[in-house]
């Protein structure tokens, strides 16, 4: 790709790096941060992300961890398109999100990238079929194909007998999954979600995670934001947020298993700019 | 999706469409009113006199009606040499009869107008429909249903009536036809439908007066068809003018002729009904604009509370044209269902209120009621496309953070 950042080679590791035959770098990048930063100013400014530089490798599974307010779900909406970095830049399949207008980001949210939101985000007046099938109605998918569509990923997400309800008809852990189902839904390259299991039991909670497991092996690129420990660890690596900045970050699974010291132990290593290799140490 | 947030705000989405349910239903009640009014006035005096040519003589400058200021200088032989013209088919003279009573049997009716004497072409044969036209010469009359029905023993064919007439005295008819209807035959009888009788000029008016001295203010020219109608007011005026005609030699005072059909008078009716009917749509308008101002702040309110749905369509990949079309075809609905309605109300309530007056006849003018109907629908749009554009425009995560 040619519309990789400077200093985009060297952000990335080895892993996530392939060289084509004439030794050009290719840059394999689903999403690449370069010092993104979000300030907000409110009479002194509040640096939301303090200048973060990562890349989410196509394929990878990425889980983000840290302290309430540390800028997770503010990571996630650059990462989704939905905002722009204040300084900085965000590449998705290297292209420079920052210099799209609003219908190319807006094509690129709803063709590649499916979002559970923290808040869930439900349409209030549509019943969760419609919530979820409301992806594809902007894509021009006929309504039978959109129910079958929606139907059949409730049903994944264990809600087959709630598809007429409403979301205030439905439980806090019954509108998450529907908040999953509709992210489902337009079989995103790129699935972000943040906290999908904070208001699920761990059953119906470690059928999510499944759920997710086989997306990962379907060849998508998952980014989850957790405050539980055992639920990052299903994730390649863990994205360790702490005020804006970019704490650590670890391997885990069996990249960990390989890489049993590092992965494990704390990173106190990281460039104080922030940027650091996402891959793991596998290099 | 658009339905549901009808259904979902019902409330609001009544009182919108109330605003142009209002706006077209008083536009249509309004132009119901006033072309019933005018159809009232002037009635359809047309469609049987087309090739009818209405003259008279008047001082320059007279203003008025049909028939204004009209001077007697048109005499039998005048009229006789019209109708020698090759594009006319009949000429004669009209003249209203100045009446007391009608008699038939012991049973006498006061009536003060509706007699006129005139030339047999002046009734049609086709609008006959009982009996026949009357003749020149003969001491016959033509009657119409309404003057029929003034006798508790209606009046038919071989009747005789005793018309009472002033100065002159009582004159004698026979009931030879029955018209059709009781309409004006021409603008000179005026435009309301009343009962009328219709004699021969000769003997009624020529026994009076003699025939050498006799004179008419109202002539009828009849041309042969409609396509030589001004070829029929040309040549009778080349007559008029001409030195050999009666008309031109009688007296010195200098006199005008005025030689129309009638929509050319009535066009001068039409006239003063438009500029009423123009200020009644104009009065209507401005509640179709209060309506639609009432639609703009409904649909402005509508869109800022839904804001958080648009950044959540937004995020889910709904693009600006999307949202737009989301709203447009709300206000669409609602514009539709309003002027669905107001056409409803305008009609019920426009027939309401011309019966409570009392027209006789009920115009719908529905090319108005399309303008209405149109402008209605557009108003409703428009009013919604501003806030969806502001909408459309929104960004997504502002949107989704607001409470
Ligand atoms: N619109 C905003 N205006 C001002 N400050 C904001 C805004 N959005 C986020 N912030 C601030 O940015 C910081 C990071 O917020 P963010 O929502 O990313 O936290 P988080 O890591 O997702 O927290 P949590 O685990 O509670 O969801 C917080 O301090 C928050 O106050
Ligand atoms: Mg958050």
């Amino acid at each position: 790709m040619t519309g990789g950042p400077p200093g985009g080679e060297d952000a990335v590791a080895s892993s996530t790096t392939d060289a084509d035959a004439d030794g050009v770098v290719v840059d394999d990048a689903a999403v690449e941060l370069v010092d993104a930063r979000k300030t907000y100013q409110l009479g002194e400014p509040v640096h939301a992300l303090d200048g973060v530089t990562v890349d989410v490798p196509r394929g990878s599974y990425t889980a983000v961890m840290g302290p309430s307010g540390s800028g997770k779900s503010t990571l996630m909406n650059l990462v989704g398109c939905l905002d722009t970095p204040t300084s900085g830049s965000v590449f998705v399949d290297g292209a420079d999100v920052g210099a799209m207008n609003d219908r190319e980001r807006t094509r690129l949210r709803g063709e590649k990238v499916g979002f559970v939101f923290q808040t869930f985000n439900l349409m209030p007046r549509l019943t969760a079929v419609e919530n979820v099938a409301l992806p594809l109605v902007f894509r021009g998918v006929s309504k039978d194909d959109r129910h079958e569509r929606a139907a059949d990923i409730l049903e994944r997400v264990g809600l087959g007998d709630r598809l007429g309800h409403a979301p205030n008809e439905l439980s806090g852990g019954q509108r998450q999954r529907v908040a999953i189902a509709r992210a489902l839904v337009n079989d995103p390259a790129l699935l972000l979600a943040d906290e999908p299991t904070g208001n699920l039991d761990s059953e119906t909670g470690a059928n999510i995670l499944d759920l997710f497991d086989e997306l990962k092996a379907e060849g998508n690129t998952l980014v989850m934001v957790t405050h539980e420990r055992d639920v990052a660890e299903r994730a390649d690596r863990i994205i360790h947020l702490l005020d804006g900045k970019i704490e650590r970050i670890e391997a885990v699974g069996d990249l960990a298993g390989r890489q049993h010291d590092d992965a494990t132990t704390e990173r106190d290593d990281v460039p104080d700019d922030g940027h650091a290799d996402v891959g793991g140490d596998a290099a | 999706m658009a339905w549901r947030a009808i259904r979902a705000h019902k409330l609001r989405s009544t009182l919108t469409t109330l605003g142009v349910v209002i706006g077209v239903a008083a536009v249509l009640t309004f132009v119901i009113l006033g072309a019933s009014l005018q159809a009232g006035v002037i009635g359809d005096v047309s469609p049987d006199d087309r090739e009818n040519v209405y003259g008279w003589a008047s001082p320059p400058d007279t203003n008025g009606g049909p028939g204004a200021g009209a001077q007697p200088v048109f005499t039998p032989r005048d009229l006789a040499q019209i109708e020698n013209e090759p594009a006319v088919r009949a000429a004669y003279g009209f003249q209203p009869v100045p009446t007391q009573t009608l008699s038939s049997g012991n049973e006498t009716v006061p009536r003060g107008s509706g007699v006129y004497a005139a030339g047999p072409a002046y009734v049609d044969r086709e609008d006959v429909a009982e009996g026949r036209q009357f003749r020149m010469g003969e001491r016959e009359a033509v009657i119409n249903p309404a003057a029929a029905a003034l006798f508790e023993q209606n009046l038919t064919v071989g009747d005789r009536i005793e018309i009472q007439v002033p100065v002159v005295g009582s004159v004698n008819a026979t009931v030879v036809g029955i018209t059709e209807d009781a309409e004006s035959r021409s603008p000179f009888e005026g435009f309301n439908p009343e009962p009328r009788v219709y004699l021969p000029t000769d003997p009624y008016v020529t026994d009076v007066t003699q025939a050498d001295r006799t004179r008419f203010s109202l002539v009828v020219v009849e041309a042969t068809d409609r396509g030589s109608v001004d070829d029929a007011r040309d040549q009778a005026l080349a007559y008029l003018n001409s030195s050999e005609s009666d008309a031109s030699g009688f007296g010195d005072e200098d006199l005008v002729y005025n030689f129309q059909t009638s929509l050319e008078l009535l066009d001068q009716f039409q006239e003063l009904f438009s500029v009423l009917q123009n200020f009644v749509v104009g009065v209507a308008a401005i509640s179709l604009l209060v309506g639609s101002i009432g639609i703009a702040n409904i649909m402005l309110v509508s869109v800022t509370e839904r804001t958080r749905e648009i950044g959540i369509m937004k995020a889910v990949g709904a693009q600006r044209r999307d949202i737009l079309q989301l709203f447009i075809v709300e206000a669409m609905v609602l514009g539709v269902v309003g002027a669905i309605l107001g056409l409803g109300l305008g009609l019920v309530a426009g027939f309401g209120v011309a019966e409570l007056v009392g027209f006789e006849e009920l115009v719908i003018p529905w090319e108005w009621g399309a303008i209405a109907v149109v402008v209605g629908i557009g108003v409703g749009v428009l009013a919604g496309l501003y806030p969806a554009y502001n909408a459309s425009k929104t960004d997504p995560i502002d949107a989704l953070r607001y409470e």
